[in-house]
């Protein structure tokens, strides 16, 4: 491959030296190291209009295709250039060490020789018989007998050709790739050999309706020449990247008739033999310019879509029990590329157990791109009552003909769900596992029977004015004994007073005991007691002490508390009285009337002090 | 059990205002009662409801409400009326059980932290007992400290003097400190309003209003802490700190 193209460049480069040297021949070999059995091609070529030619004698080798005769005539500048060239294909018959004489040229009437070329033939394949080589119409033949065809002729005969309709696209834009083959010579066999692998590309290949229809030759002109046309493959591109992107070429081999000056004179005659020759043939590498997709405008849910899309979405009920599956589809459909969509971004109820959507593409790949739809089928179970809804799905993609960014909106939903038969506990809240309550019991505790304890609703009773009354009754009582206590102590603490206060008391119990003396019938004692109870009484009463106590004393005391005069009188009287009755029996008064009489006494000096 | 009698004995006798209709209620009560007692969870919740209609309450109403709820099948009822009945009564352990068993049912699991155990403890002290059982001690233990303090004031033998006045000052000390827990209990329930979900599926949301992000998912039967109110929506806060705004309508308040 390498010499090959070594030598393509001397022979571009050939011209130049003929220009400045003028006359200039050469004999170049696409080998010089050549196996038995092997082709390769000598070439001698000259700088002008040839006369005649004379080959070498090429003596060890078998000249299998050739001589071809090509000539070109370039105007540079108005310098005229001219060079023709003689190829033979050779194929060595033995090992060894060869020389390829020089061929005589006659150029503008004088004779020039090329330089001898030395090859070197190395052990190789089987040399093939040499009819079998002739006859070239033999199509068992397997690729490898057949001689390789030289690539600058073969490349007028067959050449792959790489198009996109598009090469200026956005990114994830669809383009489609087309490989055609021109060919104007028949075709045994063909193979691909290489295919493009496509990097920086997700690629569909076109499916073709009909394999037979498109293998039918089109008629095509290109230079000025017929060719027949045949698709080898469609391929639709979408760029994942932006920047320029370069298509590998294409490779495939053929084994080709190409038409061959005869051997003999008939053939001559008939209009030349064939030759069947291999060839490898290469598509140009091709660049697509792939533009980012604009930033300005950019939709939130927007996650790649390119083309042109519609999407719906439905579900299959609105009302359903807890537990129960819920199939929420969402389709898209349009041109571009569906099978890249990534999950939608739905918006389900948080409390729904969801699942990843099932995914159903029917897309057809055609020349013109793209297109079908995509189901998403999300499958969900409400596991708790209640009123949901499903928000409206956002689905955007770019629109790569107008340049712009489309959003659309599906419907939203409305779902009732029913109390389930079996409300599982399913942590919808993200917590940690809720501790296990060590139970014993498996019921609860019965209820509670007796006083209800019932009390108004609303009314607390701590705070309220019950309460408070309630918690202050016992220091009020505290308070008020306290009061009183207090009180009671200051009045008897005064000594006086109280033996004052208490006479009164004493004279009653004294004139009690007289009273019952009087009933017994014992006088004398009776009126012991009535004297005492007096004496008593008054010495307390006006705080006289006992020694101190008669007749004169206590009137004056009387008097001086200015007590009435006749009380004063009576109470003298009655002491008198007392005092006589225990010595003599009185008889102008009774017993009853000293008593009374006593008792009207201390009644009155109670009244009056 | 036996205490509890005793509270509502005195509690009967302290509150002079409930004795009229009581008796009613108390047949409506035992009407309820029976009708559980066979099983007829619905006749009995018809019953208590009369008493709840009549305007009366009590634990032991609320309890037994809770009870017939939860029989009927009714869970996130039955939790609302055991946390009225802990309202009223919080130390009770028939109560407390129940609860912990009724929220086995719900769907929510919310963990709750560890709390310091001073305050936890603090927390459980102050709720040993109800409010008015609470109420009633205080009186009594004043009422009785008063007494004592009187036969103080009275006695004239040093030993029944010295005696009754060290008594009466550790029943006053006491009562005072039955009022401030009385009190701290009712700031406590003030303070920490509660509510109940009742909608099936609530979304929490961020804000109080319907476009707000949803933060979490909360079912029925979970409680949760009222922080704030705002124009039909409640700010709330779970027992593990989450905090999120739901419409007022979805939760019914302790």
């Amino acid at each position: 491959m390498n010499i090959r193209q070594y030598i393509l460049i001397l022979l571009f480069l050939l011209p130049l030296t003929i220009f400045a040297q003028g006359v200039k021949v050469s004999a170049t070999a696409s080998k010089t190291e050549v196996g038995t059995g092997e082709v390769f091609e000598v070439t001698f070529s000259v700088n002008g209009n040839v006369d005649r030619f004379s080959p070498p004698d090429f003596s060890g080798f078998q000249i299998v295709g050739g001589p071809n005769q090509s000539s070109s005539m370039e105007s540079i500048n108005g310098n005229t250039t001219m060079s023709t060239s003689f190829s033979y294909e050779l194929m060595p018959t033995k090992e060894g060490d060869f020389t390829i004489g020089p061929a005589t040229l006659g150029i503008n009437g004088s004779k020039v020789v090329t330089n001898p070329i030395k090859i070197k033939v190395v052990k190789g394949k089987p040399v093939p018989k040499a009819n079998s080589a002739q006859q070239g119409q033999q199509r068992q033949q397997s690729p490898n007998d057949v001689p390789e065809g030289n690539a600058a002729d073969m490349a007028k005969y067959i050449f792959i050709r790489a198009s996109v309709d598009k090469d200026n696209v956005y990114q994830g834009q669809q383009l489609t790739l087309t490989y055609k083959v021109y060919f104007r010579v028949g075709i045994l066999q063909n193979q691909v050999t290489k295919l493009p692998d496509l990097t920086g590309f997700w690629n569909e290949d076109v499916k073709l309706p009909s394999q037979q229809q498109q293998q039918k030759p089109r008629i095509e002109v290109v230079k000025g020449e017929r060719y027949n046309v045949a698709d080898l493959k469609q391929i639709i591109l979408f760029p994942e990247h932006a920047g320029n992107i370069t298509v590998d070429p294409f490779e495939m081999n053929f084994i080709a008739q190409i038409p061959a000056p005869g051997r003999d004179l008939m053939q001559q005659f008939f209009g030349g033999g064939y030759q069947n020759v291999k060839y490898v043939a290469k598509s140009l590498p091709l660049v697509v310019h792939v533009r980012p997709l604009p930033e300005a405008g950019k939709p939130a849910s927007f996650t790649g879509a390119v083309g042109k899309f519609d999407v719906e979405a439905s579900i299959d009920k609105t009302e359903l029990k807890a537990n129960e599956a819920l199939n929420y589809k969402v389709k898209v459909t349009g041109s571009g590329n569906i099978k890249l969509l990534k999950n939608l971004s739905t918006n389900f109820p948080a409390d729904f157990e969801k699942y990843d959507p099932k995914i159903t593409d029917t897309v057809t790949e055609l020349v013109s791109g793209v297109s079908g739809s995509r189901f998403y089928n999300y499958l969900m179970i409400p596991r708790h009552q209640g009123d949901f809804t499903i928000d409206p799905l956002k689905f955007s993609y770019f629109n790569p003909a107008t340049g712009r960014y489309v959003s659309l909106t599906t419907k939203g939903f409305k779902i009732k769900v029913n109390k389930g038969v079996n409300e599982s506990n399913v942590t919808a809240f993200s917590g940690a596992d809720k501790q296990d309550i060590k139970l014993l019991d498996k019921d609860i505790h019965y209820i509670k029977t007796g006083d209800a304890g019932l009390s108004k609703q609303g009314e607390s009773f701590y705070g309220s004015t019950a309460f408070i009354i309630s918690l202050l009754v016992g220091p009020f009582l505290a308070l008020i004994a306290f009061i009183f206590r207090n009180k009671n102590r200051k009045y008897n603490a005064d000594v006086v007073r109280v033996r004052s206060r208490r006479a009164g008391k004493i004279a009653a119990k004294r004139l009690a005991d007289a009273q019952k003396q009087l009933r017994a019938g014992n006088a004398n004692t009776f009126y012991e007691a009535i004297f005492k109870g007096l004496y008593g009484y008054l010495g307390d009463k006006l705080n006289i002490s006992a020694a101190d106590l008669n007749r004169e004393v206590i009137a004056s005391a009387l008097a001086a508390k200015s007590v009435d005069e006749k009380v004063i009188d009576q109470l003298t009287d009655t002491l008198d009285l007392c005092e006589m009755a225990r010595y003599a029996p009185v008889t102008h008064i009774s017993e009853k009337e000293v008593f009374e009489k006593a008792k009207g006494v201390i009644n009155d000096i109670e009244d009056e002090i | 059990m036996k205490f509890n009698r005793i509270i509502y004995l005195l509690l009967a006798i302290a509150l002079p205002l409930v004795s009229f209709a009581k008796s009613d209620t108390q047949a409506l009560f035992e009407k309820g009662n029976t009708a559980y007692a066979k099983a007829q969870y619905k006749q009995a919740l018809a019953d208590y409801q009369q008493i709840l209609n009549a305007g009366y309450q009590s634990a032991a109403l609320y309890f037994n409400m809770g009870n017939a709820s939860y029989k009927d099948g009714e869970f996130t009822t039955a939790i609302w009326y055991y946390e009225k009945a802990r309202k009223l009564s919080p130390g009770d352990e028939d109560i407390n059980f129940n609860i912990r068993f009724a929220n086995l049912k719900t769907t929510d699991k919310v963990d709750e932290p560890q709390e310091f155990f001073l305050t936890k403890w603090w927390r459980g002290f102050i709720l040993s007992a109800s409010l008015n059982a609470l109420s009633i001690t205080s009186i009594l233990l004043v009422l009785f400290g008063s007494v004592l303090l009187i036969i103080y004031f009275f006695s004239h033998l040093v030993g029944l003097k010295k005696a009754s006045f060290y008594i009466a000052i550790v029943l006053f000390v006491c009562g005072v400190f039955t009022i401030f827990i009385a009190a701290m209990q009712q700031s406590y329930f003030d303070s920490n309003k509660q509510a109940i979900i009742f909608t099936g599926t609530v979304n929490i949301k961020s804000g109080p209003a319907e476009q707000t992000a949803t933060l979490f998912v909360l079912h029925d039967g979970t409680k949760v802490n009222i922080l704030d109110t705002n124009n039909g929506w409640i700010k709330i806060k779970l027992a593990n700190g989450n905090q999120g705004w739901l419409k007022k309508v979805d939760v019914k308040t302790i």
